[in-house]
């Protein structure tokens, strides 16, 4: 492979998993762990595009074959917007990746802070990075 | 005699000089205040970040930490330790009130006119009016927040902020401290290069035993910044108040 074309791979590997720093603060330490982590993949059944935090929904089927619901809190959107989101990035049916700090109440099913791609692990938003979303609240 | 004509031409010049020197003088004095080195008025006025590029994003320890943190009396402390996070307003988009509004990690805007300050914060479409005609509260002024008074001093704008509402969440919401409808804030704003910064002084004598202060910075937005609505949603912002574990039943 010629130098150019490790540049280039370099630099499309840093579009697709670049990790942002981990922002050091405690805002949804009361409702999530930070130090588990848990790894879902399901179907989008509902995006809620709203301040303060937009939330994703997801049918995740486990290994049992049972269908249950996971809530994902992602950031604001005033935020997100401006890096491409819209009430359309997630479409009912479309299916991703989440991995992030699991939720605090007992038999609860929520994640937070994650690490988002599509199925086959691309970016949400094309040409977008994957990283940690660290809501501020 | 006749008179020395160079002595009286020296004369009049004089006098000249010294009328044009008086009008000089008091003309100086007469000037807006404003004017002088004192008293000039910074240009605090654009779209400004206080997020992740100008600070640490606000916390438990942010901005009070083991240098300010405030001294609480024991009703403070009584209301800490029934605190629990869900009881926070801001899960029904309550909006955050002085001193914390001032430390959301968000954009906010400033606008300058001759009788007031305009400070519209993006987080939770806040407008906090800062009047500079000397009116005073009245009665029906109190509100979240508050009653807001300033003046240009030594090229800062000191604004003083009183008539608030209790808020359970009223002085921070990460540490459970309430506010009281005797809480005084005190900030002075100004300019330091491109930056803008404040120095925020909080006096509540209902839970603090003295008061306690922080400051803090934030750097212009980048170009072509536009605040954008907010527009709190309630089911967003309790979304996530089901993951957490009450103590209460």
């Amino acid at each position: 492979m010629s130098i150019r074309r490790w540049i280039a791979a370099a630099a499309a590997a840093g579009l697709v998993v670049m990790i942002a720093p981990v922002i050091a603060h405690h805002a949804s330490a009361p409702f999530y762990d930070s130090t588990k982590r848990v790894d879902v993949e399901g179907a989008v059944t509902r995006f809620v595009f709203r301040n303060p935090h937009a939330f994703l929904y997801l049918d995740v089927t486990g290994a049992n074959g049972q269908t249950t619901e996971w809530q994902v809190e992602l950031g604001a959107p005033v935020g997100l917007r401006r890096t491409g989101w819209t009430p359309d990035t997630l479409p009912v049916g479309m299916v991703v990746k989440v991995s992030g700090q699991p939720s605090r109440a007992e038999g609860s099913q929520g994640i937070c802070c994650v690490r988002m791609t599509r199925a086959d692990d691309s970016p949400i938003i094309d040409g977008g990075r994957v990283q940690e979303e660290q809501p501020t609240r | 005699m006749e008179p020395n004509l160079k002595t009286t031409g020296f004369i009049k010049g004089a006098a000249i000089c010294v009328v044009m020197l008086a009008l000089v003088m008091g003309y100086s004095i007469k000037q807006p205040s404003a004017q002088s080195a004192d008293n000039a008025i910074p240009d605090l006025a654009g779209t400004w970040d206080g997020g992740f590029r100008a600070r640490p994003v606000n916390g438990p320890r942010v901005p009070w930490g083991d240098e300010n943190f405030p001294v609480l009396n024991e009703r403070a402390v009584a209301y800490q330790q029934a605190w629990e996070e869900i009881v926070a307003p801001k899960y029904d988009c309550q909006p955050a009130s002085s001193p914390a509004i001032q430390y959301d990690p968000y954009h906010m805007e400033v606008t300058q006119w001759p009788d007031r300050v305009l400070f519209r914060y993006e987080k939770d479409d806040q407008l906090r009016t800062v009047w500079l005609d000397g009116r005073e509260p009245s009665s029906v002024d109190f509100g979240i927040q508050g009653f807001s008074v300033g003046h240009y001093e030594n090229s800062e704008l000191v604004v003083t902020t009183t008539h608030f509402v209790f808020d359970v969440a009223g002085f921070d919401d990460y540490n459970g401290i309430p506010s009281s409808s005797q809480k005084l804030v005190t900030e002075r704003y100004w300019r330091d290069g491109e930056d803008l910064r404040v120095t925020l002084t909080v006096a509540d004598p209902m839970f603090l035993r003295e008061p306690t202060s922080y400051t803090t910075r934030w750097v212009p937005a980048r170009a072509g910044y536009k605040l954008a609505p907010y527009d709190c949603d309630p089911e967003a912002a309790r979304a996530s108040v089901r993951f957490f574990p009450s103590k209460y039943k």
